[in-house]
């Protein structure tokens, strides 16, 4: 009786399929880093071989899927049948082997040949993205002068970008335009890149090994210390991207985010020049200016560049134009009000499209982030929860700094709220 | 030695006289109880105390999945810490892997390869004791990492010097199955005591000593199967009529052996790196961290293969059975499994493709990545020709066959995604991975065993696993399998990266992260279930029929329980598939003339297996505990390497032994029963 019964088991586990793929709308392709839209050449390359891929498995799906249901039905045991089968005999007929296992080989190359050209294509910039990806072909007088903003000898080349992974963030680096660290001019994870223009990135790592994951625009390279590694990427459409580090790197790794703005190049090339600017004076005798000191005091100059008031860090990410990115924290931590921007996404059914930051958030999250950091700390000695376990802020039992001691760890909730109104001013 | 003075044979051990082996000890052949388990050497009952911790490792790993399930059921979610959510997925990958997967494999291998080539034993039947309690040791280290995480969190260290001067304190494993350097290695410059700082606390010692050991026992267990498999087979039985099952043993016994030495030594390294200041994968010191993903996945892909053969040799004789029929395309199914195995060792870098390795070698691996799909494809036309024209019958076995079949062809199609390099770059460390190996793995590999237990649990126990409760169970992991992870694909081409503790909301992935986890809870009642069947039946369950499936290969002309020596007479084989030719063709199955007066020559059991197996248990303890800086840890090694040095000395020392066992009277074959179950 139960034989009855359940030889539909396999039926009903193809209505689950079923039911799992006519569930998904139109809509859930499109989330923040779907890779089924594709923003730019890289993306869509890797999307057309993927669907090549799809086309040939729901092909042999069906025929194979098909016979197994058949077979299965058709030869069932029924009731008053002989109980063997006549025939019992034969060990497999080499034609149809034969047959088969060329078919395979044949629907094999129908998959291997887009591959290869996606390999190449992907692997540096391709000849034909060049010429109209040259600095000197694009990248915009920035003043009357007719000064530009990168040496000669480079006019022929595209733009590179440095990313470097350290746990649990991304460094973006632009060595042609000058922003780097020796400069003091580094892009903590946000990284900018000028649409429509292929990019190379140079990909490195500073301590274990990370991936560089930005799924709209392309597929993951990984980051990996004592070797260099590249990928290029190009963005087609302006606005704001998603990306997360893909390879397992600790405590932290689900953490590690960053972001990407794909913006139009004239307004590349201003970002670059504000990238540039010091910070600005702050106002005399604001809680500003007690942020300020509390930055040195708490020896937050220590690892984080701030240009124009501290020099000294380059440990941790520069933070000269803090209240300006979207995202904080390893871009855990979105500074952007939460609810209006979901709802600009469904009204323009675009996750690309985004609300300015909001220095509310912007604050708050400061203010959760420095107080809840590190091992033993906490607002006015209450401990709270880390927002990111083992970051390296606070975390000085790992560096083994003469003169550090907790207690220039700890903050009072007065104390925080001067540092959080010193670092909304860095714009 | 001592084999001249044997008893005259007896009808029970436990008539014999206590007699002393070469060391003067003596041996513990008449033990009966718990001593009789600890000191058997009978593959049967090693294979089923193998059948018995492996379910025990199951439900363990299965445990740790449904905490991770819980936590990513939801946004935001704080059920478990991020560390712990680490520690639970590199452990839930290990247990299963090492612990769960591979046992219940050496299980089947132990109990099922004598009976199928019509031998007495293995060839090695102490080394066959040493392998289980060496993986027992191994797993008991892997695990006695939670206990050591459990006192940190509750405080037991506090007081002492050695906890307060840790900088890491996660004390159970935390960096993933295949723990990639450097994050499980060093960074920086050895100090003078050769201690390199390290991004990790000393999980990651429990994690390196208990894989080390753990290789052991399976290097053990391979030589002894490749052994037995070429040396002890009846006569008649030639390479090509060997059952499929024992086929894919040898197969799979011979990668073992090629793919261990390679983690072996990285583990070594490792090791080294860590705990004596070496720094073959420390970048800062000029080390190579790719490396260790050469090293890893060189032995990492054919491990895949290492799980998933022996479920394919199991559906290989559960089809035919339910069938009617031979297997369709028996040399091909064999060869295919020789390719795959072959082919196995020539794939491993796909699994690297996104650390640049440049665009010609990827686009090598891509194609041979492709290539070993046909060998697998292979198999399933074959198993589709074996259904066709057959009388399917719908037995519990029969069911979770088919589900394999179904399973792992979703597995391979994914496979096959994966091996365009360009879409994998986009599907790797994501969701669709994750997807994709628990299709061939849990979908595929586990579906199999379970096949098989339910297939030859008459013949282990000789009572029949209650079968509504199968078929129900059979259900419930099929639905819930399929609800766990065929989301899963949908997610990870959505964007979600795997090994991430929890994510936001907003990104879409809410509503199929919940249903994964109803899924994955479905799963784990159907698995439960489908165990809790069997342990009643060992037990309790209906007495059966030697032969209750009309089975066709020789174990099923044995009684069940099968007798400690197997066959009272070595049988004499003339065809494939001996015992469906006997029952039904001209073929019979002869049987030598040998037992009769002189009796049959059993092995005597041995504590030394135990005792070797212990001092591995002190290895891996005390490596870790050196890693912690306990006081005089050192010692507790040094202990354990002479325990284990003596163990095998005296092994070797005390003579082989044996005894006389009377052939039964009635030392005819049996009776030719052809009663087929009701199903």
């Amino acid at each position: 009786m139960f034989s009855r019964i359940f030889n539909k088991v396999h039926l009903f586990t193809i209505s689950i399929f079923g039911i799992l793929v006519s569930a998904c709308s139109r809509d859930d392709l499109n989330v923040r880093r779907s890779t089924l839209d594709p923003k730019g050449p890289v993306a869509q390359m890797q999307f057309d071989v993927f669907m090549d891929t799809v086309w040939l498995v729901v092909i042999l799906f069906a025929l194979v899927g098909g016979l197994l249901v058949y077979a299965v039905i058709k030869f069932r045991a029924r009731p008053g049948q002989d109980a063997r089968p006549k025939a019992e005999k034969g060990h497999g007929n080499p034609l149809i082997e034969i047959g088969l296992i060329t078919a395979s080989i044949g629907a094999l190359v129908f998959i291997a040949i887009p591959t290869l050209n996606a390999i190449w294509y992907t692997d540096d910039v391709p000849a034909e993205a060049i010429p109209t990806s040259k600095l000197s072909a694009w990248y915009p007088q920035l003043d009357e002068n007719g000064k530009e903003n990168y040496s000669k000898e480079l006019a022929g080349d595209v733009l590179e970008i440095d990313v470097i992974g350290k746990q649990w963030w991304f460094r973006f680096e632009y060595p042609q335009l000058g922003l780097t660290s020796d400069a003091k001019h580094t892009v903590p994870n946000e990284i900018v890149i000028p649409r429509g223009k292929a990019v190379r990135l140079n990909l490195r790592s500073e301590d274990v090994i990370h991936s560089f994951w930005l799924p709209k625009i392309a597929g993951k390279v990984d980051l990996m210390p004592g070797r260099k590694n590249k990928m290029w990427i190009q963005g087609d459409q302006a606005g704001h991207y998603y990306g997360q580090c893909a390879e397992f790197c600790g405590d932290s790794h689900a953490y590690m985010l960053f972001r990407c703005n794909v913006v139009e190049p004239e307004e590349f090339a201003k970002w670059v020049k504000e990238q540039k600017k010091e910070a600005a004076p702050v106002e005399p005798n604001s809680k500003a200016e007690k942020g300020k000191a509390l930055f040195a005091a708490k020896t937050c100059a220590m690892c984080h560049n701030i240009s124009g008031h501290f020099g000294a860090g380059n440990f941790g990410p520069d933070l000269t134009h803090i209240a300006s990115r979207r995202s904080l924290a390893g871009a855990w931590m979105d500074n952007r009000e939460r609810k209006a921007q979901l709802i600009l996404e469904t009204q323009t059914k675009n996750t690309e499209s985004t609300m300015p930051v909001d220095p509310a958030v912007l604050k708050a999250n400061l203010i959760k982030w420095i107080g809840s950091s590190g091992t033993s700390h906490g607002i006015d000695g209450k401990p709270s929860k880390d927002v990111k376990p083992g970051n390296r802020m606070h975390y000085y039992k790992m560096f083994n700094v003469v003169g550090l001691n907790e207690s220039q760890q700890k903050f009072t909730a007065e104390e925080l709220d001067c540092l959080a109104e010193y670092l909304l001013t860095l714009k | 030695m001592s084999h001249d003075t044997h008893h005259a044979p007896v009808a029970s051990k436990l008539e014999l006289a206590p007699e002393r082996s070469d060391l003067g000890l003596i041996r513990p052949d008449r033990s009966t109880g718990w001593a009789d388990w600890l000191t058997t050497v009978d593959h049967k009952k090693i294979g089923i105390m193998y059948g018995a911790f492996a379910m025990l490792f199951f439900l363990v790993g299965g445990v740790e999945a449904l905490a991770i399930r819980t936590q990513l059921a939801r946004p935001d979610n704080d059920f478990v810490t991020a560390r712990m959510y680490n520690q639970l997925f590199t452990m839930h990958g290990t247990t299963m892997i090492f612990l769960g997967v591979m046992p219940l494999s050496a299980a089947f291998f132990n109990f099922l390869v004598p009976l199928q080539i019509g031998a007495r034993d293995v060839a090695f039947p102490r080394l066959n004791a040493f392998s289980l309690w060496t993986f027992v040791a191994g797993a008991l280290v892997l695990n006695s990492s939670w206990l050591f995480e459990f006192g940190h969190l509750s405080g037991w260290f506090n007081n002492f010097d050695w906890y307060k001067s840790l900088v890491y304190t996660d004390f159970a494993p935390a960096n993933g199955w295949f723990s990639y350097a450097p994050l499980s290695g060093t960074f920086g410059q050895a100090n003078a005591a050769l201690q390199a700082p390290r991004f990790t606390g000393v999980g990651t010692d429990f994690w390196i000593i208990g894989l080390q050991i753990l290789g052991v026992a399976s290097l053990a267990a391979s030589f002894n199967f490749i052994c037995t498999i070429i040396n002890m087979r009846a006569k008649g039985m030639t390479m090509m009529r060997l059952p499929v099952f024992t086929w894919m043993t040898l197969v799979t016994s011979i990668l073992i052996i090629l793919a261990f030495p390679a983690i072996t030594v990285a583990l070594i390294e490792l090791m080294f790196d860590r705990q004596f200041g070496a720094n073959f994968f420390n970048p800062s010191a000029g080390g190579q961290p790719i490396l260790w993903q050469h090293l890893f996945w060189i032995f990492g892909h054919p491990e895949v293969y290492i799980l998933v053969l022996p479920a394919m040799g199991i559906v290989s004789e559960v089809l035919p059975t339910f069938s009617g029929k031979s297997l369709f395309g028996y040399p091909i199914i064999v060869f295919s499994g020789a390719v795959i195995g072959f082919l196995g060792f020539a794939v491993w870098s796909h699994h690297m493709f996104t650390t640049g390795l440049g665009a010609v070698p990827t686009a090598a691996f891509a194609l041979l990545t492709m290539a070993i799909a046909v060998p697998t494809g292979v198999k399933i036309f074959n198993w589709l020709g074996t259904l066709w024209g057959g009388r399917i019958r719908f037995t519990p076995p029969m069911v979770l066959s088919l589900g394999f079949i179904w399973m792992f062809m979703c597995g391979g199609f994914s496979g096959v995604m994966h091996s365009a390099a360009p879409a994998d770059a986009q599907q790797q460390d994501s969701y669709f991975v994750i997807a994709h190996f628990h299709y061939v793995l849990l979908g595929g590999v586990l579906l199999g065993l379970m096949s098989g237990l339910y297939f030859w649990f008459p013949k282990i126990f000789g009572r029949m696993p209650n079968a509504p409760i199968a078929y129900i169970a059979s259900g419930l992991v099929i639905l819930g399998f399929n609800l766990a992870f065929g989301p899963m694909h949908y997610l990870g081409l959505a964007g979600q990266p795997r090994r991430t503790h929890t994510y936001h909301e907003g990104n879409g992935w809410e509503t199929w992260n919940y249903v994964a986890t109803i899924g994955a809870f479905i799963l784990g009642i159907g698995i439960f279930l489908a165990f809790a069947n069997l342990v009643w039946t060992a037990f309790k369950g209906k007495k059966c029929s030697p032969d209750p499936w009309d089975g066709r290969t020789l174990e099923w002309s044995l009684p069940s329980p099968v007798p400690e020596y197997n066959f009272a007479r070595s049988p004499i084989i003339a065809t494939r598939d001996a015992y469906n030719e006997d029952k039904y063709g001209e073929k019979k199955i002869g049987y030598e003339n040998d037992g009769g007066e002189a009796g049959i020559h059993m092995p005597s059991q041995s504590w030394m297996p135990l005792v070797a197996g212990f001092g591995f248990l002190m290895i891996g303890i005390g490596m870790p505990l050196i890693a912690m800086g306990v006081p005089h840890a050192g010692w507790v090694v040094i202990s354990g390497l002479s325990v284990m040095f003596l163990g095998i000395l005296l092994w070797a020392l005390e003579g082989p032994g044996g005894y006389m066992l009377k052939t039964p009277t009635s030392s005819s074959p049996a009776p030719v029963t052809a009663n087929t179950s009701s199903y």
